[in-house]
């Protein structure tokens, strides 16, 4: 039994044998023919594709070519004259603008930071004024100061004017300043000249009227008596 | 008579919003009429009316706006002027820059900053158009015979001395 057994055995595995290989053979022959094909159709496309795009192209550069023509001269006319008049009267308006606003803004410069301007003469001459002993008896401890009222009760901008004496420059200013004392303000004068070797404006003298028949002197340095 | 003169700040914070109220209601109203004037349907009635309904709608809105900020900026002013106890014009420009900033606060710390250089740039302009026409009004009207007056006024020798004695002693 077991000899006969055998031989049944092998003749089942030759048969499985044979099969996978048969099957190799025809998936071989499917695999290559596609490629073929794609091959063929790449190479119809190669061929097809350039030429119609080359003379595409070789016709939109003529067009262009004698558009660009046609407008050239059309702007050489008349377009470029209007574009620049524009650009001219834009410039204009911008340079206004600019120079208007550059004023504004070199006035209120010139005001806060030189120091020949009132502001600065008011803020040092008001300083002094805190520092003396006899202005704090009279207004008392907390000394505010103040330039003339305006129309809508600002009081930012203090009285000056400006002379010359002897070719040196010279600025009188007048404000105003009152203390805790109910009821009581004193109107300051102060005079600055300038300094003919540094070109800085020294005190000439500063003094505080506090009653028509009253005044105090902060600094007096008029040795001229000019 | 100078002894009576109303201290300006507290009331000028009303006066301010205010008027800046009215410049607002008024400049607002101005535009508001061209623009419905353009944006309505052709005919003189319809024309009239857009414009009519557009200054009624928007002019309030910009007229509580300029109010704000208006009142706001004598607000923060007046407070400068009591803490320094002095008035000139970094009042107005430090004003301007922190009402920019406060009212532009919801947007974040970006805008603020925007709003305040803003703010600080536009006072400083309007100071300068102040201190320009000043300038220009003074220059108009001169003063020269008041110069002999006053300094023939103020001689050393004529100035009271003071109760205290000599006050160099305190410098």
């Amino acid at each position: 039994l077991g000899r006969q057994l055998l031989p049944h055995f092998v003749f089942t595995k030759a048969c499985f044998k044979t099969q996978p290989l048969r099957w190799g053979l025809r998936e071989q022959k499917i695999t290559v023919q596609p490629r073929t094909v794609l091959r063929f159709t790449q190479k119809t496309f190669w061929t097809q594709g350039p030429d119609p795009r080359k003379a595409k192209e070789d016709s939109t550069k003529q067009v262009s070519i004698r558009r660009n023509q046609r407008e050239e001269t059309g702007v050489s006319m008349s377009q470029k004259v209007r574009e620049a008049g524009r650009d001219v009267s834009y410039l204009i308006v911008v340079l206004f603008g600019v120079g208007l606003t550059g004023g504004l803004l070199y006035a209120i410069f010139k005001e806060l930071f030189f120091s020949s301007s009132p502001n600065i003469i008011y803020g040092k001459a008001l300083g002094k004024c805190r520092t003396h002993p006899e202005v704090i008896g009279v207004f008392g401890e907390p000394l505010k100061g103040y330039g003339e009222m305006s129309r809508r009760g600002r009081r930012q901008h203090v009285r000056f004017s400006e002379y010359v004496n002897n070719g040196l420059k010279r600025i009188r200013v007048k404000f105003y300043i009152e203390g805790s004392e109910p009821g009581k303000q004193g109107t300051v004068h102060a005079e600055v000249e300038e300094n003919p070797g540094s070109g800085q404006f020294e005190f000439r003298y500063i003094f505080v009227e506090v009653t028509p028949t009253r005044s105090i002197i902060v600094e007096d340095n008029r040795s001229e008596q000019s | 008579m100078e002894e009576y003169a109303r201290e300006p700040c507290p009331w000028r914070i009303v006066d301010d919003c205010g008027g800046a109220f009215t410049m607002g209601t008024i400049g607002g109203g101005i535009f508001q009429a061209f623009k419905g004037f353009r944006n309505s349907p052709v005919g003189i009635n319809h024309r009239l009316r857009g414009s009519l309904t557009a200054i009624k709608t928007r002019a309030p809105q910009l007229g509580g706006s300029f109010a704000v900020w208006g009142g706001l900026f004598s607000t923060i002013d007046c407070s400068m002027v009591q803490i320094r106890g002095k008035e000139d014009p970094w009042n107005s420009i430090t004003s301007g820059a922190l009402t920019g900033a406060i009212l532009a606060a919801r947007n974040g710390p970006v805008a603020m900053v925007g709003s305040a250089a803003m703010g600080g740039i536009l006072l400083a302009l309007i100071e300068g158009a102040g201190i320009l026409l000043t300038r220009f009004a003074s220059a108009q009207f001169p003063n020269g015979p008041q110069f002999t007056e006053d300094h023939s006024q103020l001689p050393s020798s004529q100035l009271p001395s003071s109760p205290f004695g000599d006050y160099r002693q305190y410098q």
